[in-house]
Formats: C-alpha cells, sequence, structure tokens
C-alpha cells in the first residue's frame, strides 16, 4: 500500500471550509492592503534611496534572529523555535495545496519523511510557543509586557498547533495506517482514543474545531503584532539606508511625515521592551519609554494614513485619538537624549530616534509649546552661534595668551582646523579640554588654526532639537567659512560636533567638499601611533572610561580613547558595568544639557553609581558635555571624596608633562 | 476683532559688554531682537485672534533692518505689517512718536490697540499712553491679562506687592501689555522664511502729510544729552593668579576683614 495523503478525510462540507477559508484570506488581503498602502504613504514623503547591505547579515538577522539572542539565550531559542516551527509548516501547507491542486507528489517515502518534517516543525512551535507564555508569566522577562493579546496570541497559536495534533491522532486512530509511526507525535497521541470508532466520531469536531481555530488566526495575522513577520526583514534591509536629511521646505505641510524605512520601523516592532530596559530616560524612572512612543506613532500613522480610518463613521474616533496621542507625546517629547541605546539593542532596528526628530520639529514649527528654557537656547543660537551666552563672540576667550592662528581670517597656512565647538570653547570647565588640546598639538608640532570668535555654532543642537531651520542656516554658514579657506580636515573637539561635521554637513555642502573630519581621540591616537606623541610621565593611576554616546554608539570609536590609556605608562584601565556600544548615557544630550526637566532624575547620577563600583580614582571621558553633566552629578551625588573627572585630552596632556592649568588643576585638587 | 500691536526692535544687553561711543550706544556687537514687552503683546493678540477671529496688524517704527521684527510677529500669526521708515523720524521723543503713530493708525478701523508697557532700551513707558490721548481711546497700562468681551475689553492689571484690579474699557480702547501675560510662542527659521514674502506697507513722512516741523528732534521737547556707562566705584579690587592662588587671596582678604570666624 502506497502511503498518501487523503485530503478530507471524514469530512464533510468541504464547501463550508472553502467560504470560511476565503472570508480568513480576505481579512488577511485587507490587512496587508492596510499596511502596504500605509507603507506607501512613506516612499512619497521620503524616496527609498538604493543601497548596498550585506546579505548575509540580513539573512542571519532574519533567519537566525542574530540581534535575538543578543537580549537573551531564552528569547534567541523562543524566536529560533516559533519561525522555524512556522515556516516549517507554512511550506508545507502550501506543498500539500500543491499536491492537492497541481501536482501530486506526497506519496511514499517522500510522504513519510515529509510527515516526519511537519511533525519536528509542530513540535518546535508548542515548545516555541510553551517557550513563550513561560518567559512572559513564569519566569518572567520584566521588560516583557502583559497586554491581552500578549497571552492571546500564543494560546491561539498553540490550539491551533495542538488541535492540528489532535486531528492527526484521532485520524490514525480511526484508520491506523501501518506507516502511521513516521507520524510520531500524532502517533503517541493517537493512544488516548478509546477506540478507532470514538475517533472516527470524533474525528469532524476536531476537525472543524482546528479548522476555525487556524482560519482564524489567518485572519488575524496582519493585525497582530505577527505583522512584523512583514515588516522586520524589510526593515532589517532598509537599514542600511544613507543618512537622509530632508531639506526643510520638503517638509513644510506635513512635518509629521515618515519615511517607509521608519514606518516599517512601527510595524516591525514587537514591544519587546529592549529598548525600555538600556533606556537611560526609562531607567532613571522618569516617565518615557521608547516603546510606548513607538507605540502610539504606529497609531498615529494609522489614523493619519490608513485607508480605513478614511471611512467616515471612524473620523470621529480618528480626531478623538488623535489629539490624545498628541497630547501625550508633547509631554515626553524633550526627554530623549538621543544616545542610541535603544537602536543598539533593537532586534529589528526600529528605534524611534527619527520619530522623536520628527516630532520635536513638529513642535518647533508650532512654536507654543518648546520649554522656554529651549527657547532661550535654540535664540542664543540663532542670534550669538552659541546655546551659552548672550553675547558674541564669546568664543575665543579660552585662547587667550595662546598664539593660535585664527583660519576665519588671512593668515598661515595649516593642516588641521581645530573646530573647538560651543561647550568647549564657553563653559569654564570644559576650556580646560580646549587648552589641553592646544597645548598636545603645539607639543606634537601639529599644524593647526581655530576659527576664533568666529567659529559657528555646527548645527547639532538645532539637529537634535528640531530646529531644521535653523540647523541648515548654521551649516550652511559653517560650510561658507569653511570654503573660503579650503578647510577640509577638521578636527572637533565635541563628540557632537564631530558627528554633525562628518556626517550632516557633506549632504549640504554644494561642492561636495571633501571633508576629514576627526574626533581628536582620533588624531592623538594617530599621533601616538606615528610616535609623535610619547607618554614619557607616569601615572599611577586607577581609571576608568566612560564612552561619550557620541563616539561610541553613534560612530562605533570605542578602541581609540582605550588605546591612549593603555599607553600611559602606569595607568590601570578597569570597565564599568556598561561600557563600549553599552555604555550609559550621562543625560547630556538631545539638547538636554539646556533644559532642567521638573523634577528630573539625576542620569549622570546613576552612571556615577557605576563608576564608584570600579574603585577608579579617575573617571575618564572624552565629550565637553559628558564631562560637565558628570562633574555636576559628583559634586550632587557625593561622589566628591571618591573619585576625580577628567576628559582624555587633559590626561593626555598631563602623561606628556605639559603644566596642568586651569580646569585641570580643579579636577586633580 | 481687529488688533493693532506697536512693537520695536532693541538692542539684547542683559549679557552684552556695552560700549558707548559719541555719547551712544555702540551696537556693532550687539543683537536687535524683538522688545521683551511687545512680543508678550504680540502673543496676546494673536491668541485672541487664534481664540476668536479676527486680524492681527502690526506697526513698527525704524530703519531698515527693523523690518525683522514685523517678519518675526508675522511668522508668529499676525496677518498684516506697517513699516514707519523715515529719516525724518528719527530723534523723536514719545509725545512726537504718539503724534506720528496716531496718524498713521487713524482710520484703520482697530477694535483693540496692544502695546508694551515699555522698550527695554529707553524705558519711559510713555509712548502708548501718549497715543492713547491722540487718539481720544480709554487706556489702561501694565496688562497681565486679558478678556475681550462685547464692546468691551476687562484688563487685569498688575499692582504692587501682589494686588491687581480689574478695569473694564469700552472699545476700541489701548492697552499696554506686561511681561509675563503669556508664554510667547517659539519662532522658527522655517516659520520666518514662510512670512518672507509677505508684503508690508512701508510708510513715509510723506504718506503721512505732517510737516517736517512736526517730526523728529526738531519737534520734541525731550533732547538726548548723552549716555553713560555706571562709573567704575572706589573699592573693587582685582585678583590675579590661578585658581589655587586666587583662592587663597580671596580667604585672605575675607580672614582680614573679618569676614571668618
Amino acid at each position: 500500500m502506497n502511503p498518501l495523503r487523503t485530503p478530507f478525510w471524514g469530512v464533510e462540507w468541504a464547501w463550508l471550509f472553502y467560504l470560511l477559508a476565503a472570508l480568513a484570506l480576505a481579512a488577511l488581503a485587507l490587512g496587508l492592503w492596510e499596511k502596504i498602502s500605509l507603507w506607501a504613504q512613506g516612499r512619497r514623503a521620503a524616496p527609498v534611496a538604493s543601497h548596498k547591505h550585506p546579505l548575509g547579515a540580513i539573512l542571519a538577522d532574519v533567519f537566525l534572529g542574530r540581534r535575538i539572542w543578543r537580549g537573551g539565550a531564552s528569547a534567541g531559542l523562543m524566536h529560533l523555535m516559533l519561525l522555524w516551527g512556522f515556516l516549517g509548516l507554512f511550506i508545507g501547507t502550501c506543498a500539500v495545496a500543491v499536491d492537492h491542486y497541481l501536482v501530486s507528489f506526497l506519496q511514499g517515502k517522500v510522504y513519510l519523511w515529509f510527515s516526519a518534517g511537519l511533525e519536528v516543525c509542530g513540535l518546535l512551535l508548542v515548545l516555541g510557543l510553551v517557550l513563550a507564555v513561560a518567559r512572559r508569566w513564569l519566569l518572567p522577562v520584566p521588560r516583557l509586557e502583559r497586554r491581552p493579546d500578549d497571552t492571546l496570541l500564543p494560546l491561539w497559536l498553540l490550539a491551533v498547533a495542538c488541535g492540528g495534533f489532535m486531528v492527526e491522532a484521532a485520524r490514525l486512530a480511526a484508520t491506523r495506517p501501518p506507516w502511521e509511526a513516521w507520524s510520531f507525535l500524532g502517533y503517541g497521541l493517537s493512544g488516548f482514543f478509546p477506540s478507532a470508532q470514538a475517533a472516527r466520531d470524533l474525528f469532524p469536531w476536531l476537525w472543524w474545531a482546528h479548522a476555525i481555530i487556524s482560519l482564524g488566526f489567518i485572519a488575524w495575522l496582519p493585525w497582530s503584532k505577527l505583522a512584523h513577520a512583514f515588516a522586520a526583514p524589510a526593515s532589517l534591509y532598509l537599514q542600511g539606508q544613507p543618512l537622509a536629511v530632508l531639506a526643510v521646505a520638503a517638509e513644510e505641510g506635513e512635518l509629521a511625515a515618515l519615511g517607509l524605512r521608519h514606518l516599517l520601523h512601527l510595524d516591525a516592532c514587537t514591544r519587546c521592551g529592549r529598548c525600555v530596559e538600556v533606556c537611560p530616560v526609562a531607567q532613571a524612572g522618569e516617565p518615557f519609554s521608547p516603546r510606548d512612543l513607538l507605540r502610539r506613532a504606529r497609531r498615529q500613522a494609522r489614523l493619519k494614513y490608513s485607508p480605513l480610518y478614511r471611512l467616515p463613521w471612524l473620523r470621529d474616533r480618528r480626531q478623538a485619538l488623535l489629539e490624545r496621542d498628541r497630547a501625550a507625546d508633547w509631554d515626553v517629547a524633550w526627554y530623549c537624549t538621543t544616545c542610541r541605546a535603544c537602536l543598539e539593542v533593537c532586534p529589528v532596528q526600529a528605534a524611534p530616534i527619527e520619530m522623536i526628530r520628527k516630532l520635536r520639529a513638529g513642535l518647533v514649527e508650532q512654536g507654543s509649546a518648546v520649554p522656554p528654557q529651549l527657547m532661550d537656547t535654540l535664540e542664543k543660537l540663532h542670534r550669538y552661534g552659541n546655546p551659552w551666552v548672550a553675547k558674541k563672540g564669546a568664543k575665543a576667550g579660552w585662547a587667550q595668551g595662546r598664539d593660535i592662528p585664527d583660519l576665519s581670517k588671512s593668515g598661515p597656512e595649516v593642516d588641521w582646523l581645530y573646530f573647538v565647538g560651543c561647550t568647549t570653547s564657553i563653559d569654564t570647565r570644559a576650556q580646560g579640554m580646549a587648552r589641553a588640546l592646544s597645548d598636545v598639538f603645539t607639543h606634537c608640532g601639529v599644524s593647526f588654526g581655530t576659527l576664533g570668535k568666529k567659529e559657528p555654532c555646527c548645527g547639532d543642537i538645532a539637529r537634535r532639537l528640531g530646529e531644521q531651520g535653523l540647523m541648515e542656516e548654521q551649516i550652511e554658514t559653517t560650510q561658507a567659512l569653511l570654503n573660503k579657506r579650503d578647510l577640509t580636515r577638521i578636527i572637533c573637539t565635541s563628540p557632537h560636533c564631530f558627528d554633525t561635521i562628518k556626517k550632516v554637513h557633506p549632504l549640504f555642502s554644494e561642492e561636495g567638499l571633501p571633508l576629514q573630519v576627526l574626533h581628536y581621540s582620533q588624531m592623538l591616537h594617530r599621533l601616538w601611533q606615528q610616535g609623535r606623541m610619547f607618554f614619557d610621565h607616569p601615572l599611577p593611576l586607577k581609571v576608568t572610561y566612560h564612552d561619550p554616546c557620541f563616539l561610541a554608539r553613534h560612530n562605533r570609536l570605542v578602541d581609540e580613547p582605550r588605546g591612549l590609556l593603555r599607553a600611559m605608562p602606569g595607568l590601570e584601565l578597569v570597565e564599568m558595568a556598561d561600557h563600549g556600544l553599552n555604555s550609559l548615557c550621562c543625560g547630556g544630550g538631545g539638547g538636554r544639557m539646556w533644559h532642567e526637566i521638573p523634577g528630573q532624575a539625576n542620569l549622570a547620577v546613576r552612571r556615577l553609581e557605576q563608576a564608584a563600583a570600579t574603585g577608579a580614582e579617575l573617571v575618564v571621558t572624552a565629550c565637553p558635555l559628558c564631562l560637565i553633566m558628570l562633574e555636576d552629578a559628583r559634586k550632587t551625588g557625593g561622589f566628591e571624596d571618591k573619585f576625580a573627572i577628567i576628559d582624555l585630552s587633559e590626561l593626555a596632556a598631563r602623561a606628556l608633562g605639559l603644566a596642568a592649568k586651569d580646569g585641570e588643576a580643579q579636577a586633580s585638587a | 476683532m481687529k488688533i493693532l500691536v506697536l512693537v520695536k526692535n532693541v538692542p539684547e544687553v542683559a549679557e552684552a559688554e556695552l560700549e558707548i561711543d559719541q555719547g551712544a550706544l555702540d551696537l556693532e556687537d550687539l543683537e536687535m531682537v524683538v522688545n521683551e514687552w511687545d512680543n508678550y503683546a504680540v502673543e496676546e493678540a494673536v491668541r485672541i485672534t487664534e481664540a476668536s477671529g479676527g486680524e492681527v496688524h502690526l506697526l513698527t517704527l525704524g530703519n531698515e533692518d527693523d523690518e525683522d521684527v514685523l517678519r518675526r510677529g508675522l511668522a508668529m500669526g499676525a496677518h498684516a505689517a506697517s513699516h514707519l521708515c523715515d529719516e525724518a523720524f528719527e530723534g523723536s521723543d514719545p509725545a512726537t512718536l504718539a503724534r506720528i503713530f496716531a496718524t498713521a493708525v487713524k482710520g484703520g478701523g482697530y477694535d483693540l490697540i496692544l502695546t508694551g508697557v515699555q522698550s527695554s532700551d529707553l524705558g519711559q513707558a510713555s509712548t502708548g499712553v501718549l497715543l492713547a490721548q491722540e487718539l481720544g481711546l480709554p487706556h489702561a497700562t501694565m496688562a497681565i491679562a486679558l478678556e475681550p468681551g462685547a464692546g468691551e475689553v476687562v484688563v487685569t492689571r498688575e499692582l504692587e506687592n501682589n494686588t491687581s484690579e480689574k478695569v473694564a474699557l469700552p472699545l476700541p480702547a489701548l492697552v499696554t501689555v506686561q511681561s509675563g501675560i503669556n508664554q510667547p510662542r517659539y519662532v522658527s527659521i522655517m516659520g520666518i522664511r514662510k512670512v518672507r514674502k509677505m508684503t508690508i506697507e512701508q510708510i513715509q513722512a510723506d504718506d503721512l502729510g505732517l510737516a517736517e516741523e512736526a517730526l523728529g528732534a526738531a519737534a520734541s521737547m525731550v533732547d538726548s544729552q548723552s549716555l553713560a556707562l555706571p562709573p567704575m566705584g572706589e573699592g573693587a579690587q582685582m585678583l590675579e593668579g590661578g585658581l589655587d592662588s586666587l583662592c587663597d587671596q580671596a580667604a585672605a582678604i575675607l580672614r582680614e576683614k573679618g569676614g571668618l570666624a
């Protein structure tokens, strides 16, 4: 007897099944159509550029869930089992359809192996689902939410999978084909039926229950968080899109419009909560959660663009929901420090950084909900080219007594423009960095100059605060100054200027000036590698290094600063719990340096608690904002007798035996 | 409701280092900004029209660069702007200014005229009330709340020691607005770019039909004689040296003068 599959064995009214299947497929199609028409809106808002992306990496992310494993082995295992169980069963169902309607091939050996294969897939699915439920309810993993659909969805799928096995078991118990052992699970379960007749009687009931539950699931699929199966691979692929800053004019009218990539993010998110777990703001107890923001953005995108919400009877509800979400967004718009920790851990590369920027841009355009302190900061930036003082020409004060060529005027040709930056040139503590660096450069024979008191703001703060027009204006001012003297090689003190000049400025440069932009830690590392800088003053100190977000996460620079620290004789480097790409933000980014949120938690204090745990005598960083935030937290958080805060530039100057000056004297005191 | 707001471009001086050049403020290193009180007045006017309809017109007097203050107000939501721009207006005292404004405003059909309580540069706080006098309008000063109603406006005036007074004025009326009446909105660069193409009505002395002797310094009863920075007082001592040395010196002085027990 040739083993083969008997479709609709023991089932009457097959037409009813086809009717229900058609309904389920219609719901599936409607859901997908809604999503696709929504994503199409994003294509209109921002065209998708062609880009190369290593296919291997995408496949590893999608089919092995590489980024999911990083959030814990049980998460990785669960997803792998679910994905492959699901995929296997999906392929199996397609094979059955082909076999039934097109070419019959499921017979003999092929059918036996096929049956066994489906058993394995079913088992994987069941195990994955049990693990999913256990992770949420029994372990439980704290970052996971327990919304109704978080429970309903795995239980529903479990009903689908177990129902499938029960149907199979009943069929085997009723017919006892000689090859039944190949369907090993169903075979095992078939023993529970008291007799062949009982199994035969029960079979139609089980079959129909399984059919209805399965079709229900298919109808629900695109409306549930399993829609990420469609959006996440696309999101992972588009992650390689080049940075695009939409011209202000292009965003007029619809500032909140998101591009395709960001609309895909909304559906790629499964609310796994990794972002909340690492968000320095959420972890400090402030009322902000990247996950909630994304969820609201998803709803808003649907309300705004979904063809379904064009239906007249949904319009009022749409308006009410939009207004409620808008109010919630306005409340939290200014919390984010743009530290990028969320994106680092997101399995689908879907963190809401761009959404926050758009949200802020919308608020800035609208004007009335910008916090007064930030208004003041933006106005200072606009009028005086810095966020600190309402005074022109404040940027050259730190260099008094130093003979540094002013490249904004006609002067000697130099190799490098040293872009000091607003905070480094004005804040009294951060000025120590500028002095130390200029001394180190001079010591090492680097030919450099600055833009003196004409140095503009690079536009980073305006960009982070959503003041697009101001950002453009500042980039144009900077570019004009650079072009005048053909300055193309730039060293920045601040990782923030570095990031913006390196990544955003070229997008606005008409000549497409080949800018070579370095953070000073790269420059120092280069000087050390070339043997132009030799640390000859031993510093017998135990130090720990705080990675600035804009060096580590935004620009992947974690080795250069550490290389320098290791090159300094006597220094012992110890790491904090969160370091490198997982660094914990000091709380000064995203404009928060200039914005005290009422009742705000001190993010920097949390960071220094980690520093204290290392037993280091010195906390080293490489960013003026980090330096100020950590220095303040040292004083307010009671760490004054534990350690000092110093910038890498100041420490380098000390290891070179260059006299300690001003701010540095403070740090070493 | 048709509202007129008088606005003025003034130098921002709070954190700047001032220099006096030939009896006048050296504006070279100073930024011009909208007079703080006027900014509140514009915001209040825009809010009134946003809530209950109407139009906001802006009026300033100054040189060509002072057009910025009008653009900014338009970006905040004002509907039209006029610029009194003529060398003949220079040197006018508040009474003369009020006459110029009155001539420009007459026949405009405004229900409400708002000005700042004062300007931050000269601080005379008189142009507004003198304009009310010229136009024969009832006026109230130092408003910290406005409630426009049918045919009247109820004004809450800020008085000393946290007291306030409510007065009702029949419309049309003039009110000078105190700072803190609202939180003025942020004006983005894009917002200003958007109003770049709006036409601003230019008004010169000839258009007003005022004789030359009725304008400027010639017509003014008050003449600015000189401007001076406060003289450096006696008893200030500048310390020099590094941080440690500064601290030691300061502590020594405190100890010496009996400031430290």
